[in-house]
């Protein structure tokens, strides 16, 4: 079973303050930690347990600059085999030029199964996959909570609403995109990481991919990014102050009055 | 005339909530941009939610055979392409489920006509359509056009617009002939599988106190089950929590776990991703503690702390001691 994951490397910005650039389209990032999407952390750990499990291969892939190399290492800790970056340049590919741009290199590595990830946490939009899927003429399943693999299939299921999931059977080589929770992620250290160093990592530019000029210039992308803002504050709640005995205080005579219990 | 379509997203013998969201954004589109709203409904045996959606918008274009009884991208988007090339929509909306991110991203590329994911607003810039997303965990609203096309798609997240109303006035139902198609299909169908319920039902709870990313560790999920016991709440948590399993997916509330409608929601360590809102909506009292001041959670929650939450935990119990 020979299997490639997508995965990218993005900024955490859970507890993190976030400033729109000077060019109103993008978040200062000079500030932020970047880490492997949660999502794709899922993806890479379900396939390095297939190969444990099945034998094969895993590649991972990423497009980014040399920074993000950091999250192929990461990958190779884990268990993949290999992994391939491509490099854009200058460009900043939209969704779909993404996709195009990793479907190109999925084409040239043997592939029974692509995993990535159901979205990225930063721009979440939940495409790439899909888009991939079309591309390479996989079928595809969004959403994947559990995967089992059979005698040229896989047995899947997809997370619909409510705890609801939907039971599926999909003719491999298919395209998955993987939700979290389907397994635990292995704990990655840094002396895994510094054992991968010195592994080659294989660098495509997008002339390297055989599209046409039209599929990856700048005036490929079909998405065109207006401006960031900050949202608007919604009905912002009200805020409680003070120490913390003074903050457990007011909760509790919030409950009495107004929630009627305690 | 532009025209707008609603892609009607159905399961199990009942229309699903969020198509009459995209009825109410459908309509906004006629009155403040002159759109024409259809609705499109593909299914076996459809001709009541055909008739169910004609009392809300003007038309509604159905599709009917035994083919299509459960949603599979290959017949789907098959009867969609054929439809979509005919009546030429400005727009084809669909809601960010499941369904709609398998289905729109790949019909757009292969209608070439670009498509927008998970939108909280859908709007016109005179003739330029402009999509609103939010983005990097609901800290940025990011504007989106898209490159000149005959016509776009787009994926609308679940909860952005109120459910629509009937109109009052019964529109027409047109029908398209199901297509044959070209068997055997990659993807095969094998049923539903509901949510194991576990010993606990949160939705009950009248009190519930819910832990989220902040609780960091299996090791603290006893001290967040203490401060419920002693406050009489009873225990649930967001995704990451189920995700790490640290406690059963029973206890969760969001759109994947159990929406809940408690008389007080305490939320310690959740940022307030929009899955995890849609959950509580409709809650008695709402508080949030979390450390992060620019968390999502406090544009939603009536109360809010700004506090490391096992701070907080140790002053509750103290406090709850005495």
């Amino acid at each position: 079973m020979d299997i490639v994951v997508c995965v990218k490397n993005v900024p955490f910005t859970q507890e993190a303050d976030l400033d729109v650039d000077a060019s109103g389209k993008d978040v200062r990032k000079d500030n932020l930690v970047y880490v492997i999407n949660e999502w794709d952390n899922y993806a890479i750990e379900e396939a390095v347990r297939i190969k444990e499990e099945r034998g094969g291969t895993v590649t991972a892939v990423t497009l980014g600059n040399e920074d993000d190399e950091e999250v192929l290492r990461r990958c190779l800790a884990m268990g993949a085999d290999a992994a391939v970056r491509v490099d854009p340049g200058d460009l900043e590919p939209d969704a779909f030029v993404t996709a195009a741009l990793l479907a190109a290199v999925v084409k040239t590595l043997p592939h029974d199964l692509v995993l990535t990830g159901v979205q990225a946490d930063d721009l979440n939009q939940g495409i790439v996959g899909a888009l991939m899927a079309e591309r390479l003429d996989l079928p595809h399943a969004a959403v994947v909570n559990s995967l089992r693999l059979g005698d040229g299939k896989a047995e899947i299921t997809i997370e619909l609403e409510g705890g609801q999931d939907e039971r599926a059977r999909v003719t491999l080589p298919a395209l998955l995109s993987i939700q979290t929770g389907i397994n635990e992620p292995r704990y990655v250290s840094i002396m895994g990481i510094r054992k991968v160093r010195s592994k080659e990592i294989p660098v495509l530019g997008l002339g390297d991919l055989g599209l046409a000029a039209g599929e990856v210039g700048e005036r490929a992308n079909l998405l065109i990014s207006l401006g960031f803002s900050q949202p608007p504050p919604g009905r912002a709640a009200e805020m409680i102050k003070g120490t913390p005995a003074e903050v457990a205080q007011k909760i509790l005579d919030i409950l009495k009055e107004r929630g009627g219990v305690v | 005339v532009a025209r707008v379509f609603v892609v009607v997203e159905h399961r199990q013998g009942a229309i699903r909530d969020a198509t009459f969201e995209l009825v109410t954004l459908a309509r906004e589109l006629h009155t403040k941009f002159g759109l024409e709203p259809s609705a499109l409904v593909i299914g076996s045996g459809v001709r009541r939610f055909a008739e169910t959606l004609s009392a809300y918008l003007p038309e509604t274009i159905m599709v009917e055979g035994e083919m299509l009884a459960d949603f599979r991208y290959e017949t789907y988007a098959a009867v969609l392409r054929d439809i979509i090339e005919k009546e030429t929509p400005l727009l084809t909306l669909c809601p960010q489920s499941a369904f709609g991110m398998e289905l729109i991203p790949r019909l757009s590329v292969e209608l070439s006509r670009p498509c927008a994911t998970d939108c909280v607003r859908v709007e016109m810039d005179g003739p330029r359509l402009v999509v609103v997303r939010s983005v990097y965990n609901g800290k940025i609203n990011s504007s989106v056009s898209f490159a000149s096309s005959g016509g776009y798609l787009a994926t609308v997240r679940c909860g952005s617009y109120a459910p629509a109303a009937e109109s009052g006035s019964v529109g027409t139902i047109r029908e398209y002939r199901c297509p044959s198609f070209g068997t055997p299909f990659k993807t095969e169908f094998r049923g539903y599988r509901e949510a194991a319920s576990g010993a606990i039902d949160i939705t009950q709870a009248q009190f519930i106190l819910s832990v989220g990313r902040g609780i960091k560790d299996a090791e603290h999920i006893p001290k967040a089950e203490a401060v419920a016991a002693k406050l009489g709440a009873v225990l649930a948590c967001s995704r990451p929590v189920v995700d790490k399993k640290w406690l059963g997916k029973e206890r969760q509330v969001g759109t994947s776990g159990r929406t809940v409608k408690p008389k007080v929601y305490l939320a310690l360590g959740i940022s307030g991703a929009f899955q995890h809102l849609a959950g509580v909506k409709g809650s008695g009292v709402f508080i949030a503690v979390n450390r992060d001041p620019k968390a999502p959670i406090f544009r939603a929650a009536d109360y809010g702390v700004v506090e490391d939450l096992f701070k907080v935990m140790d002053a509750l119990t103290e406090r709850l001691g005495s």
